[in-house]
């Protein structure tokens, strides 16, 4: 195998070469930047090493002419070379996917919408889309985006998702996040003195204030809290056939992948939120080890059943 | 690494520049970098430069030399070696980088090279204030891709009936990647949930016409439980207290009534009952369900766990 500086050099070098032919003039600093090389020489090595390569013969007429005159980067005799390597179908889902996604957040930049459809144009030409992607943007995600750009402090009306509580808490959002289906806000919340991450649909209301966020932002990893970090609540699960989904669903840690039965380790930093995916999977998961849990299974066992007087003997 | 480069940088001009198929042999005589005296070495190094080229994403395919087909030979079709330009601005490349610096696509490459095919960048805005997971790692998503573009029948199993699916296109909804197409001599147009596949996702050499007019999202249903195999109508009594998020949740398939008390009486069809179990269980004892009786009984049962 060919190492991955190799494979990457050859691509910038394959890269470069067609913007340069169909930009004669180009400094010396614009392809720099663009190509994202380190120093004028490393693109001066690479100039160096297209010189000397072309084709059988490989004489004066049939090596490639590449070199730096002052300031401008000249290439020559390149002409094969004159355009880049197709997309390859992964990389053109990566881009296209991630510039749907944006779109379908509402208010992305008209020029993404110009750039994906000139991507599918070109990769499809007779069809209008190929690839949707729609994170149904929830109600209140205008009003918490424009809060985030203008680094403001809202109001918001919120239910949380394990206990059910109703609370009015003053916060300074930070970013969106769509993952798993839903979306999250990661914001500094006044009343808790610390970061949380509310689910989107579960804010009510929000209102906003006068206030300017002054809280230092942290924003880094795109997880959601299923990963078990060390120190947290963790409840251990038994997966029969039916509840094995929830292992590739959630990334959730595999002690043991059985004949059948599969054993993980999750997160629970909200025992609530375990105790309702322990209820969805009925008999089809059980749980191993996590006191708190536990106690939170039978409670709201007990709380929807006392909406079924049928089912209590 | 040099050597390599400019070898792989020769053989690339020589093929590209060759309208017929080349042998290993003419490679080894003619290209420069690969005269090697010793046979298993310049095999070794030309399977090595092969599979770099295709690392590399060009298009590297065999064919007989002559009509007798005795030798065969290697190819890089001009036509299919280069990216038709797009013709973006720097403005454009500018929103899809930030826009796959949003996506989280799993173990996907890196966020940077695709976009030095089309250009490269200068210097770069501001990041988008928004982040989305879009789990792009199953390579079976890729694999569909391809063939919707190629427009060539895929075969898996799904609900336990082997099926040869005509793939219109790809949608992502709500956290699931869906494939939408029809099954062959068929003409209802249907939506699979890939991660619900049972097989691998095979891709066949049989090619499909795309009807017109197709819209691939109309397929996908408003929400999780209305895509099953079941036929319920459901009746649910949502508390004041969280009719507001029940009513953002349901789709326009579902008829509602408010109670006097401020809460929401709805008619949910539901197709898919663990979907449905699970979200009525988001509800606590916020939520309960009327009728059919036999839902209701199902329901207690999951809650039990006892079903």
């Amino acid at each position: 195998m060919s190492s991955p500086k190799t494979v990457q050099r050859l691509f910038r070098i394959l890269s470069m070469l067609p913007w340069v032919i169909a930009n004669p003039g180009s400094t010396v600093r614009e392809v720099v930047e663009r190509f994202d090389y380190s120093s004028p020489k490393q693109l001066a090595a690479d100039l160096d090493l297209v010189f000397v390569c072309g084709l059988p013969g490989y004489g004066p007429g049939e090596l490639m002419v590449a070199y730096i005159d002052d300031d401008e980067v000249v290439v020559e005799l390149a002409d094969y070379f004159s355009r880049p390597i197709r997309l390859t179908p992964p990389e053109a889902l990566q881009l296209i996917g991630a510039g749907r996604a944006v779109l379908s957040s509402g208010a992305a930049p008209e020029a993404l919408e110009r750039a994906v459809q000139k991507l599918e144009h070109m990769l499809f030409s007779d069809v209008d889309q190929v690839l949707t992607v729609d994170l149904s943007e929830p109600p209140l995600l205008q009003e918490l985006r424009s809060a985030v750009e203008r680094k403001g402090v809202v109001t918001i009306t919120y239910t949380a998702l394990g206990t059910g509580d109703t609370t009015v808490r003053d916060i300074e959002p930070w970013q969106l996040r769509s993952t798993l289906g839903n979306w999250y806000l990661t914001a500094w919340c006044h009343r808790a003195d610390a970061e949380r991450v509310f689910r989107l649909d579960r804010i009510q209301r929000v209102v906003d204030t006068d206030g300017v966020a002054e809280a230092v932002r942290r924003v880094d990893s795109i997880a959601i809290g299923y990963t078990p970090n060390a120190g947290e609540t963790i409840a251990t699960l038994r997966l029969g056939e039916r509840a094995r989904w929830v292992s590739q669903y959630y990334p959730v840690d595999v002690v043991s992948d059985d004949e059948g039965d599969t054993v993980v380790r999750l997160s629970a930093y909200d025992p609530n939120v375990a105790a309702k995916l322990l209820i969805r999977l009925g008999s089809h998961a059980e749980l191993l080890d996590g006191e708190r849990v536990a106690v939170a299974y039978e409670e709201l066992q007990r709380q929807i059943l006392s909406r079924y007087p049928e089912a209590v003997e | 690494m040099q050597k390599v480069v400019e070898r792989i940088l020769n053989l690339l001009a020589f093929l590209l520049t060759t309208d017929r198929p080349v042998t290993a042999d003419e490679v080894r005589h003619t290209v420069a970098g690969y005269d090697r005296d010793n046979d298993e070495a310049f095999r070794r190094m030309f399977e090595r430069d092969k599979d770099l080229l295709r690392t590399l994403g060009i298009p590297l395919t065999t064919k007989a030399t002559d009509a007798w087909e005795v030798e065969t030979g290697y190819v890089v079709p001009n036509d299919e070696y280069g990216l038709l330009d797009p013709e973006l601005n720097d403005e454009e490349r500018v929103a899809l980088l930030l826009a796959r610096q949003a996506v989280l696509m799993g173990g996907a490459a890196e966020a940077f090279e695709p976009l030095l095919k089309l250009g490269g960048l200068p210097a770069l805005a501001s990041p988008e204030p928004f982040a989305a997971t879009l789990d792009l790692d199953d390579e079976s998503i890729t694999r569909v891709f391809e063939a919707t573009t190629e427009r060539l029948v895929i075969a898996f199993g799904y609900r336990g009936v082997a099926r040869r699916v005509a793939p219109y296109g790809l949608v992502h909804r709500r956290g699931n990647w869906y494939v939408v197409g029809s099954e062959e001599g068929q003409t209802e147009v249907k939506a699979f949930r890939i991660d619900r596949v049972e097989t691998e996702i095979a891709v066949t050499a049989t090619s499909f016409v795309r009807p017109d007019g197709i819209r691939v999202s109309d397929a996908i249903p408003g929400a999780p439980w209305e895509a099953g195999g079941e036929d319920i109508h459901a009746i649910v009594l949502f508390d004041p207290e969280l009719a507001w998020w029940a009513a953002r949740r349901i789709s326009d398939r579902t008829a509602t009534e408010p109670t006097d008390d401020g809460g929401l009486r709805a008619t949910i069809p539901v197709r898919n009952v663990d979907a449905f179990f699970a979200w009525m269980i988001d509800f606590g004892d916020k939520a309960v369900i009327e009728g059919p009786a036999e839902l209701r009984a199902r329901f207690i049962d999951r809650v039990r766990g006892v079903s």
